[in-house]
């Protein structure tokens, strides 16, 4: 693949992929409630009415609930530049796992503290929760990453996902990464079984009372890093069961950028599967969740290491 | 209906409604006064539905409280403190409801006797107090007036420690618009409009009861027709919310394939409505003395029709609901209202009988022969669901049984009545709304007008119950529990 068309395809995946995604998931949804639902373009509506329209903003706030949304904004774009997201090398170098883990560390703490800094009880609540999910989900994603990572020898991310076949790591650890990847997004991204993010009742939410003070372009801001958090999420995770493909059936580049695409979308639906037909866990049983994710995290570190042990 | 109406001195007033209750077994159906200078307690007996009607003389504004020993009188005793300045003594936590800061301390709205005795000033005046828990790590959610959803307005103060919620307080009255009031103001003809506006998702069960009590007063019998419209019409309505509410508590967990399925049967209910009334919500059909307009054969027909359609598909979807797994782990054990508490409280409708108490005001009505209750003892929120379930299908086949009848039966469905109500009459009416039990009380002047009008919602018991309910469980669930009770904000406030 040439350079340029390289550049034109992540140029064009990082502008209609997030969007489209929570459109997708959208449109599933309603289609599984037997609504018609709304358009595929609606989420650049919204957001194109959110940049239109003014703030409201409390009158306790400081610097960090205004500075938040740009910040998450760049650390969510720069995640997207320097993660393998799509079947190819990022654009950006220095792709270390735990430079991924750190960033969304960092983002997720800016988050926190600006849903506290608004002063609104519920923002505060969220936060608490927020805090302790990512807590207990954190360990389960790291140890994928490093499962991934023991089977390419490399913490370097596009090593990682470098389509190459080898033989210390067999598809049962990609399948079993892209398990543990998206089940930790699910509840990274407050998607249900853990948080619903159609209810409209505050005293449940989790990221949506955490945001609940945000508006106009901070919204905006907010509502797009969300969106990107999500199609990077997704886009691992696809990639994953992309390598355990592979390891199969090696195709060509075009392949894999069309597929890496159609994985996400198809992850996608999956999300809005998984929101119309479960029942949201109660928040004592969110750690029985997690323990899926962490589970797969492990089986995937066995396998890598027993594997690793063998070949090398 | 039997009603009995008798005097009661103040002095035995406690002791005689103390036995009445506790021993007797009747309920507490209403306590309010006509202009505040005596105080009207109405009693329920739940085994035939007779009525008691005390009236109590008052020399001071000053009575002693029942709920020291009947806990379910507190949250009336306190409207009509609100109401009329009548201060129940050693009333265990007097606190406003229905009127906020903003009017004046000396303001009773319903009182319209200036003696013998002053009238005090409410206590409290100000800034409200909630209850506040102390304690390491206890802090506080305020919760409304505005909600986010489009429902009415209600403020939720929870002392929570952690996730867990130590204290619920409910503060009510923003929609209070003086129906009682208006209702003494209008011709009693028009009077109706009024009644069934009060809480517009029970409109039938308001409707019948204020054309009940009215008929109550004339003592008069409508004819069995409008008697088995009205039956239906009840039962539709019950059906409609009931669904409602079921969709309600699966889209509070997230269940959004429930959700709206019971969302699009509700629209069922919501046809047959129409096709019943010319009107979804069923208004402005049920009036004193019959219903407004027959319903023709072809019409009930196509409600039989509707009918057949909702028994195929109400069992699979509550199946759906109440076999899932995830529902039952939502639902089980949240929100628990014990069988004592209930009945210290005296809970109504759905919620009542989730808790085990066997009360239905149906089970009384001459128009419900064999009527079945349906009973659950464990009072959590899997339980109202249940109940809930159970319900419709029952009311479901109540209405094929009438529809049957109204088929084969060709008769007079209105009886006009007199210009004027009887003179000092006084009517009362119990009807079972699909939230409990609805109490109606009517009085007329001599000159044949209505001069006092009272309600009792299931909501003014059950609001008691949800703050019960929501103790030591975790915030999280407050919605689901809150919607579990399906309360009326304006049916409280009035």
């Amino acid at each position: 693949m040439t350079p340029v068309f390289s550049w034109i395809y992540f140029l064009l995946c990082l502008i209609l992929v997030p969007p489209l995604v929570l459109s997708i998931i959208g449109k599933t949804k309603a289609r599984l409630q037997n609504r018609r639902g709304p358009v595929l373009l609606q989420v650049f509506y919204d957001w194109s009415k959110l940049w239109r329209k003014d703030q409201t903003l409390s009158s306790t706030l400081s610097g960090v609930f205004r500075s938040t949304a740009v910040i998450n904004t760049v650390i969510y774009l720069s995640v997207a530049l320097f993660v393998p997201w799509l079947a190819q090398k990022p654009p950006i170098d220095g792709d270390d796992l735990f430079l991924l883990l750190y960033s969304l560390a960092l983002a997720r703490f800016l988050c926190l503290l600006a849903s506290m800094d608004a002063g609104s009880a519920f923002g505060a609540f969220a936060a608490s929760r927020e805090a302790t999910l990512s807590l207990l989900v954190e360990p389960a994603f790291m140890l994928t990453l490093v499962a991934l990572a023991v089977c390419s020898g490399s913490t370097s991310l596009s090593s990682i996902f470098a389509f190459s076949i080898n033989p210390g790591a067999g598809p049962e650890v990609w399948f079993l990464g892209g398990i543990a990847i998206f089940l930790c997004g699910l509840v990274e991204l407050s998607r249900m079984p853990i948080d619903d993010p159609t209810t409209h009742l505050e005293l449940t939410m989790v990221h949506e009372a955490m945001i609940v003070e945000a508006s106009g372009r901070n919204l905006l801001l907010l509502e797009y890093s969300y969106a990107m958090k999500m199609t990077v999420f997704l886009g691992l995770s696809a990639q994953c069961f992309l390598h355990a493909y592979f390891q199969f059936l090696p195709v060509g580049a075009i392949w894999l950028c069309l597929l890496s695409v159609a994985g996400i979308f198809g992850l996608a639906v999956l999300v809005a599967l998984i929101e119309a037909l479960s029942v949201k866990l109660r928040w004592r049983k969110a750690p029985e969740f997690i323990a899926y994710a962490l589970t797969m995290s492990f089986l995937a570190c066995l396998v890598s290491i027993a594997k690793g042990a063998t070949f090398r | 209906m039997k009603i009995a109406h008798s005097r009661l001195e103040l002095n035995n007033r406690h002791s005689t409604i103390n036995k009445l209750v506790k021993e007797d077994g009747m309920r507490i159906g209403l306590i309010s006064s006509i202009d505040g200078s005596q105080l009207l307690t109405v009693l329920i007996d739940p085994k035939n539905g007779e009525l008691q009607i005390f009236e109590t003389s008052l020399e001071s504004h000053h009575y002693p409280s029942l709920s020291r020993c009947l806990p379910s009188a507190h949250w009336q005793e306190r409207i009509v403190w609100n109401m009329f300045g009548l201060v129940p003594e050693e009333h265990p936590r007097l606190k406003q409801v229905l009127l906020h800061e903003p009017y004046s301390a000396d303001f009773f709205p319903l009182r319209t006797v200036s003696g013998p005795f002053e009238v005090p000033e409410r206590p409290h005046q100000g800034q409200y107090q909630f209850l506040e828990v102390k304690g390491d790590g206890v802090y506080e959610i305020p919760v409304g007036p505005i909600h986010a959803g489009i429902i009415e307005p209600g403020h939720f103060r929870f002392s929570c420690l952690g996730e867990v919620i130590v204290n619920l307080e409910i503060r009510l009255g923003y929609v209070h618009r003086g129906v009682e009031k208006r209702l003494t103001e209008v011709n009693w003809r028009k009077g109706r409009f009024i009644a069934e506006s009060a809480a517009s998702d029970s409109s039938t069960a308001y409707a019948i009861g204020f054309a009940e009590c009215i008929e109550s007063m004339f003592s008069l019998e409508v004819p069995h027709r409008a008697r088995l419209l009205r039956v239906l019409a009840l039962e539709v309505e019950r059906v409609g919310m009931h669904l409602a509410d079921l969709g309600g508590l699966a889209g509070d967990i997230g269940f959004l394939a429930a959700a709206s399925s019971f969302q699009r049967i509700r629209g069922i209910a919501f046809r047959m409505a129409e096709l019943l009334t010319g009107q979804r919500f069923l208004r402005a059909f049920i009036c004193p003395g019959g219903v407004v307009r027959d319903v023709s054969t072809a019409m009930l027909k196509d409600i039989s029709a509707s009918v057949s359609k909702l028994q195929t598909e109400i069992p699979v979807l509550t199946e759906m609901l109440l076999e899932n797994q995830g529902v039952n782990d939502r639902m089980r054990g949240v929100g628990r209202v014990s069988h004592w508490l209930a009945l210290d409280f005296a809970l109504v409708g759905p919620s009542g009988r989730a808790s085990g108490i066997e009360y239905d005001a149906r089970q009384f009505h001459p128009d419900y022969p064999d009527f079945e209750l349906a009973l659950q003892t464990e009072g959590d929120v899997y339980s109202r669901a249940v109940v809930r379930a159970i319900e419709v299908q029952k009311s479901i086949s109540i209405i094929e049984s009438v529809l049957d009848k109204l088929c084969n039966e060709e008769s007079q469905f209105f009886l006009q009545l007199p210009e004027d109500l009887p003179p000092n009459a006084i009517g009362c009416s119990v009807v079972e709304g699909h939230r409990g039990e609805l109490v109606q009380l009517a009085l007329s002047d001599q000159s044949g007008r209505i001069k006092r009008y009272c309600f009792k919602d299931a909501s003014v018991n059950n609001w008691t119950a949800l703050a019960i309910a929501a103790r030591n469980n975790l915030v999280a669930d407050f919605p689901l529990c809150n919607k579990s009770f399906a309360l009326a904000y304006s049916g409280h406030d009035l």
